[in-house]
């Protein structure tokens, strides 16, 4: 209550004049808990942004780019950030014991999700730390014979740019292209190892159109040829089955806050038969058997070991119930509108994942309407530039219609409604577009737009 | 876990924890989550209404009672730091201040 008074008597001196709905103040009035300045002023009848009212928060359909925190798992995690805040790696007072026991205990939930011992796992700060860990750590550990690596050109950015940095110590890199439905060709990375070849990294499910690539058929090849495999399993942690002895994979990124787990906490699998060797990227006390050294995050680690433990209860109901919201959207646009292309493989992808192309429709136009869905155009790393996104123009996707992108994200919090009113906002505003648009109508008319001569400048 | 698997809950003890669900799932100021608590009550309990092996029974009991545990504390939480401006599914629901703006 004190708290309120103060709050209130700071807006009157800071603010003497403006109404409350105005967005003149950038302090915001402490609300009823937290006393956190935050960079917008709220009101009763709405929220002033970057310039735009919004009048409630909105649906949240952007599941790849992070999920809420389960509240089980926030449940998990606060008596570490309250009472248990031991050091897990002090060895001489009960405050480290117990936090010791927590880590390890979260350990065994992660390596129960993916079938794997909780000796070869190793907590990170993330999957972009693993994938780092994964592909410079095993180059350069074995940088004598192996001089080749194999990966894709839909992989995340840290994978991408983690083999460009190789690129510039002298490494060959093969980024193998993929078919039009988003999937590697397993002849083609057949053909593409060499003797010298230390790692194939190919990730489980795409971030951005949600494809599963054929893990298992990689791992075979990979096993016949003995080339360490890496996934990025990030957007397949919790949503698919995963067996790290059935994909034969020798390292693994797992991520916690794709999971409704915390921010900030990962986990890399690193297989002990055959053992695989990294150079650490982070040198210091030894922790994680000394291949990420600093202190593990107790109430993180709970957080993601709690998030895995739900994710194996949950799989098979949340797996059902996305799969028919996924249904209910994709039949709900194309009822109501024509020309609407799913990218990506429609038969081998997770159904929390629904990106779609709408033709003749601006993708950055169509995200400033849709003001009370949060969705992106694609991975959240490139949501700030006007690029097209990489992984639909590795698709053969045309530059237009890599232009009119949306990825919708499904998670287990969706509901019937939101769908709903997705699909009703997004028809409302594809159609206001299409109506503007002198493309769509001359379509209408008959004409191929391909065939237009463009007078040339 | 299941140390005592006791004899099976009666009727009106079922009863009752699905009810406390519903009434705790109305709590939480957040819409995914209010509907999700709501929803997975429902369903789990729909899906266990065939148990009939007493041990099941009880250990499906005793895992609802340390859910709905869980749940009681977490709707505390949330209703701690709940943000004043509600989702936009409920955008219709005027939303109470209790707060004077003078």
């Amino acid at each position: 209550m004190a708290s309120k008074l103060l709050a209130s008597a700071l807006r009157k001196t800071l603010t003497p004049h403006a109404p409350i709905s105005k967005p003149s103040s950038f302090f915001r009035a402490a609300s009823t808990a937290a006393a956190a300045v935050e960079p917008y002023e709220e009101a009763a009848d709405g929220v002033y942004m970057k310039g735009v009212k919004i009048s409630g928060r909105p649906l949240y359909l952007d599941m790849q780019a992070t999920s809420p925190v389960d509240p089980r798992v926030v449940d998990a995690m606060l008596p570490y950030y309250l009472t248990r805040y031991g050091n897990p790696h002090s060895r001489t007072h009960m405050y480290g014991w117990e936090s010791d026991s927590a880590v390890e205990a979260a350990r065994a939930q992660v390596a129960d999700l993916i079938g794997a011992s909780p000796k070869e796992i190793v907590f990170t700060s993330g999957a972009t730390e693993c994938n780092n860990i994964s592909v410079k750590g095993v180059m350069h550990f074995y940088k004598d014979k192996k001089r080749h690596v194999i990966t894709t050109q839909t992989e995340h950015k840290c994978v991408l740019d983690s083999c460009r940095h190789l690129q510039q110590e002298g490494f060959d890199i093969t980024y193998l292209p993929v078919k039009p439905d988003g999937l590697i060709d397993l002849d083609q990375l057949r053909a593409a190892i060499r003797p010298d070849t230390g790692l194939v990294s190919v990730m489980a499910v795409n971030n951005e159109i949600g494809v599963i690539q054929p893990m298992e058929e990689i791992g075979e090849i990979c096993k016949e040829f003995k080339i360490p495999f890496h996934t990025d399993a990030a957007q397949a942690l919790g949503k698919i089955p995963i067996d790290v002895d059935k994909w034969n994979v020798s390292l693994m990124s797992l991520s916690g806050h794709k999971v409704y787990g915390p921010k900030g906490v990962g986990a890399l699998y690193m297989r002990r038969r055959p053992r695989i060797r990294v150079e650490p990227q982070m040198n210091g006390g030894g922790q994680e058997r000394g291949i990420r050294s600093g202190t593990v995050p107790t109430p993180l680690v709970v957080g993601m070991g709690t998030a895995c433990e739900i994710a194996k209860k949950e799989m098979e109901y949340d797996q059902k119930r996305i799969s028919q919201l996924q249904e209910r959207m994709l039949s709900g646009i194309r009822e109501q509108l024509d020309e609407v292309v799913v990218n990506g493989s429609i038969e081998r992808r997770y159904p929390g994942n629904l990106n779609l192309s709408f033709a003749y429709v601006e993708g950055e136009s169509l995200l400033m309407g849709l003001k009370e869905v949060a969705v992106s155009s694609g991975s959240a790393c490139t949501s700030a530039s006007l690029e097209p996104s990489y992984v639909l123009r590795a698709l053969g996707v045309d530059e237009d219609m890599a232009h009119t992108s949306i990825r919708f994200g499904i998670g287990r919090f969706t509901t019937e409604e939101e769908i709903d009113r997705a699909v009703q906002l997004t028809v409302q505003q594809v159609k206001k577009l299409r109506e503007l648009s002198p493309l769509y109508e001359m379509v209408k008319e008959g004409i191929n737009i391909k065939d237009i001569q463009w007078s040339q400048h | 876990m299941s140390v005592a698997a006791a004899s099976a809950p009666s009727r009106a003890e079922v009863l009752h924890l699905y009810r406390s669900f519903l009434r705790v799932a109305r709590k939480f100021p957040d819409y995914n989550i209010r509907e999700y608590t709501k929803r997975r009550a429902v369903d789990a309990f729909h899906h266990n209404r065939n148990l009939s092996d007493p041990s099941a029974i009880s250990s499906a009991f005793s895992d609802g009672k340390a859910q709905l545990e869980v749940a009681t504390r977490q709707a505390v939480v949330y209703s701690l730091y709940a943000p004043k401006l509600k989702s936009v599914m409920e955008a219709q629901i005027p939303i109470h201040r209790s707060e004077c703006t003078d």
